[in-house]
């Protein structure tokens, strides 16, 4: 780790001690390294949690914006600079919450960025109220009745919506959690990667034990076709004694540079104003 | 200054549209000069609408109450406009619309369906048919008309063509017949070059020359024609626009894209424009250049879609939570629509911060014959950048600077890293808590300030220097504030016009102005007073009255003048 281009101690965390954020952090770390990327040419769009402080404590460009608001700001700097390497990451509540909707629409644009979820299941930083990945019965603060609603399934609703690759991992799972991150990484297209990270803080319930005891690779079985959408939607609802993790789902679709024709001459911001071409548009205004 | 005013009024997908068009077009190709603005209900059939061309030997900027001839081509429009008509102006009807003929002087029948049909020819001829009437009151001859024919419908043959000539001439000599020996208006003779453009494809060919490479927006009433605009040029101009989801998005995307580092915009109205806010703040604390046109229409909420008003002033005054650097620039024709918009991005590029463009609808669609833009006069300053060379592995984004400004290095352009945030951060860009550090931050961004408020665009003003009356408005209200300046010097007062194109921060020029010779009033689109408000809290000052209008209708002189004289609101 010492000699690593993306090294995760530059800054003291503001996370507690033995939260699975840590997890996730060493894990990007390892999974860039490993692709030999340098970190000028990656960029971390957060938003705002405590997942979202992640990018700060590693080597890479950052851009840690709004609560909800990673998904259109990373597509905005992908469609501009197509050269740098995406990625999106925030919490289950930044992402399914407060950012619901860009998180649909963001499915079906299939811009090429990877989108890596800190899934808690609660809100960690606002201390501990429901996510809606939170399970129905779960008591919080702003829930003290339980949560009366049924959980956000991000996987069934990206294979629903046809999205290129869809994922889940788990923080206390190293080596997994690597190889899911590069494969996001090489896929063309949005990745999604939920994350399962226990808030030992706040989240008495989805523990590390919790998540280790039931969950188990799904590619580990040969007869497992992640190109058969039907069936990667039935398995995403698995969700009890077992939990699958691994890619449930892969299929290429054109992304979203390719709906632009400006994209054609590579990256936007390399590119020269079409001075005559402007010329020409505003020639057009004038009257004989 | 002569002027010649129709109106047409119609239901929404009557016809309304190609009249106007075919009269576009022919008016400014026989070389006069326009103004053309439209009164559309939110709606896409029926409804009543109306367009109307003023025109002149000379240039005109805004419209006029009174018409000389009015086009009904539904029945509503006789009764709600009739009181418009000035003494011997004309009513061109229709028998078969109206049910009955209408047996008064200078209102002429022209069946127009009838015509077409009379003349074995569809339906839909009925606007040539008016368009040819409209024209006996005009011109001499045809041939213009013609040649738009031509021009328009050769690709479906020469029988469209043909036709079209054929039943335009039956309207027309249906009006000759009727008033042979009326007066036409004055016919140009020498034409300089010009262009006949509405505020909203000034807006975006201005963002397009200006360099913007990126826009996100989704669509509302009445900035989608910038949006459609660069979305349709997009290709040859190698620019990206993408429709978002929402305004969120949109603002977000925008956000990214500059970040990234591309010239990039949004354009929305209002209820869209506050979903921005939040962004526009991030792009604040973040120091990051964006672009947003707020197309103004009545509010509160969806208000009146197609309407105008300037009320949206002190709300994008305040754009979002907390202080930051801003300017907001308030076009008050195509021309500085055109030029602004470059200004926007230098600002935006130079202080790094969020610039908005107010326009509303009243700018947006009403066409205006003016100078032609010349490419030449665009700048394109993208403020301090470094290369990665200079930056070094150690670059830090927020570096704290005496001009408040750090310099950028893109991201992409390393060793060094941009690090960017919305919570406070230090000069690399990682998240800070101390007291200290948020005051070294906030002074810095707010340093800024003071550059952009020594950069203030100086109001256009004219009129007399020593003035008993002084107007002052701002944005759209530009043309109506010019033209009556102009009538109330010609009845021999002493008046002057002030057009505010920057409404925030204000020039310094504005103080001795204000504080100089002259009753003061402030002329706007609002119900409260809004930029008299901020102009009171920028200067401590105070005008002696007031006009304002919030009918969602445009202000023009007839209304500024009528108020004047019947003894305002006071300030
Ligand atoms: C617009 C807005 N609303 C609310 C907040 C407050 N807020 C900050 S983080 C957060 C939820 C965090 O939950 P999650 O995204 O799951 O991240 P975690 O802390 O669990 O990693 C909330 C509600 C905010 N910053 N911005
Ligand atoms: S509150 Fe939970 S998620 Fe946040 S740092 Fe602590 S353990 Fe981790
Ligand atoms: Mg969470």
């Amino acid at each position: 780790m010492a000699d690593t281009k993306f090294p995760t101690t530059l800054k003291e965390t503001a996370w507690c001690p033995g939260c699975g954020n840590f997890g996730i952090l060493g894990a990007v770390s390892e999974a860039l390294e490993g692709l030999g990327l340098e970190p000028s040419q990656v960029l971390f769009v957060s938003g705002v949690g405590q997942a979202a402080k992640a990018p700060h404590y590693m080597a890479g460009n950052v851009l840690n914006t709004l609560h909800g608001r990673t998904l259109p700001t990373a597509t905005g700097a992908k469609l501009a600079n197509a050269d740098l390497t995406v990625f999106a990451e925030g919490g289950d509540g930044d992402g399914y919450a407060e950012g619901g909707n860009h998180f649909l629409h963001a499915l079906r644009k299939n811009v090429d960025i990877t989108y890596l979820v800190h899934d808690n299941q609660v809100f960690g930083l606002t201390k501990g109220q429901a996510s809606p990945r939170s399970d129905p019965g779960q008591v919080t603060g702003t829930t003290p009745q339980g949560v009366s609603m049924e959980a956000f399934n991000p996987l069934a609703t990206a294979i629903t919506l046809n999205a290129g690759f869809v994922a889940r991992s788990f923080s206390g799972n190293k080596e997994h959690l690597i190889k899911t991150i590069q494969a996001g990484i090489q896929h063309k297209g949005f990745s999604l990667i939920d994350i399962l990270q226990p808030c030992i803080t706040f989240n008495k319930i989805n523990t590390f034990k919790w998540y280790r005891s039931r969950t188990y690779d799904l590619n580990e079985d040969e007869s497992y076709d992640p190109t058969d959408r039907e069936a990667a939607w039935k398995r995403s609802w698995e969700w009890d004694d077992k939990i699958p993790i691994g890619v449930f789902y892969k299929v290429e679709r054109p992304t979203l540079a390719e709906a632009h024709p400006a994209l054609e001459q590579g990256a936007l911001v390399k590119q020269d104003i079409a001075k005559e071409s402007i010329k020409k548009l505003i020639e057009g205004f004038a009257v004989k | 200054m002569k002027t010649f005013s129709i109106r047409i009024g119609g239901e929404a997908g009557q016809g309304l549209v190609s009249v106007g068009n075919i009269l576009l077009q022919a008016i400014t190709e026989e070389g006069w000069y326009l103004f053309s603005h439209r009164d559309y209900e939110s709606r896409i059939r029926g409804g009543h609408n109306f367009t109307q061309f003023r025109l002149s030997t000379e240039p005109v900027h805004t419209w006029e109450q009174k018409i000389d001839v009015l086009v009904a081509l539904d029945k509503v429009t006789v009764d709600q406009h009739r009181q418009d008509l000035k003494e011997n102006g004309v009513v061109i009807y229709s028998p078969e619309i109206q049910g009955k003929t209408i047996d008064e002087p200078n209102f002429v029948a022209v069946p127009f369906i009838q015509v077409a049909e009379d003349l074995e020819q569809p339906k839909v001829m009925a606007n040539a048919v008016a368009a040819g009437a409209i024209w006996a009151l005009l011109d001499d001859d045809l041939g213009v008309l013609h040649t738009i024919f031509a021009a328009m419908f050769s690709s479906k043959g020469d029988d469209i063509v043909e036709g079209n000539k054929k039943v335009s001439q039956a309207g027309y000599d249906l009006v000759r017949e009727a008033l042979d020996e009326r007066e036409k208006p004055t016919k140009p003779e020498q034409v300089a070059e010009r262009f006949l453009i509405a505020g909203n494809p000034a807006l975006a060919s201005g963002a397009l020359a200006a360099g913007v490479k990126f826009m996100s927006a989704y669509p509302m009433t009445p900035s989608t024609g910038v949006t459609e605009f660069i979305a349709g040029h997009a290709k040859e101009c190698a620019v990206v626009m993408e429709q978002a989801e929402d305004e969120i998005s949109a603002m977000n995307m925008v956000v990214g894209a500059a970040y990234a580092g591309v010239r990039a915009m949004t354009a929305t109205s209002g209820g869209g424009f506050a979903l921005m806010t939040e962004a526009m703040g991030f792009a604040a604390a973040a120091e990051i250049s964006v672009v947003v046109i707020d197309a103004q229409r009545p509010g509160p909420s969806t208000g009146l879609p197609t309407r105008t008003e300037q009320g949206d002033l002190l709300y994008g005054f305040g754009m979002s939570s907390g202080d930051f650097p801003r300017a907001i620039l308030a076009p008050g024709d195509p021309v500085e629509a055109f030029y602004l918009m470059g200004h926007a991005f230098n600002l935006a590029d130079k202080y790094q911060m969020p610039v908005v463009v107010m326009s509303d609808q009243h700018l947006a669609d009403s066409y205006e014959t003016v100078e032609p833009f010349d490419l030449d006069k665009v700048v394109i300053d993208r403020g301090e950048l470094v290369s990665g060379e200079e930056a070094g592995a150690d670059y830090k984004r927020f570096a704290l600077t005496e001009s408040g400004i750090s310099p950028r290095l893109l991201p992409g352009n390393g060793p060094g890293l941009t690090v960017a945030a919305g919570d406070e951060h230090d000069e690399a860009g990682h998240l800070v808590e101390s007291a200290e550090e948020r005051l070294a931050m906030m002074e810095k961004r707010m340093a800024k300030m003071k550059l952009v408020e020594e950069e203030a665009l100086a109001p256009v003003v004219f009129g007399d220097d020593d003035p008993e009356l002084v107007l002052i408005a701002w944005g759209s209200t530009k043309g109506a504030l010019r033209e009556t300046v102009g009538i109330l010097q010609e009845q021999g007062k002493k008046v002057k016009g002030v057009h505010i194109n920057q409404v925030f921060p204000f020039s310094k020029e504005l103080e001795p102005i204000l504080n100089g010779p002259g009753t003061k009033y402030v002329v706007e689109s609002n119900y409260s007073g809004q930029l008299q408000k901020l102009l009171g809290m920028e200067f401590a000052w105070k005008p002696d009255g007031s006009v304002r209008r919030y009918d969602g209708r445009p202000l023009g002189p007839d209304y500024i003048l009528e108020r004047l004289e019947g003894g305002m609101q006071r300030g």
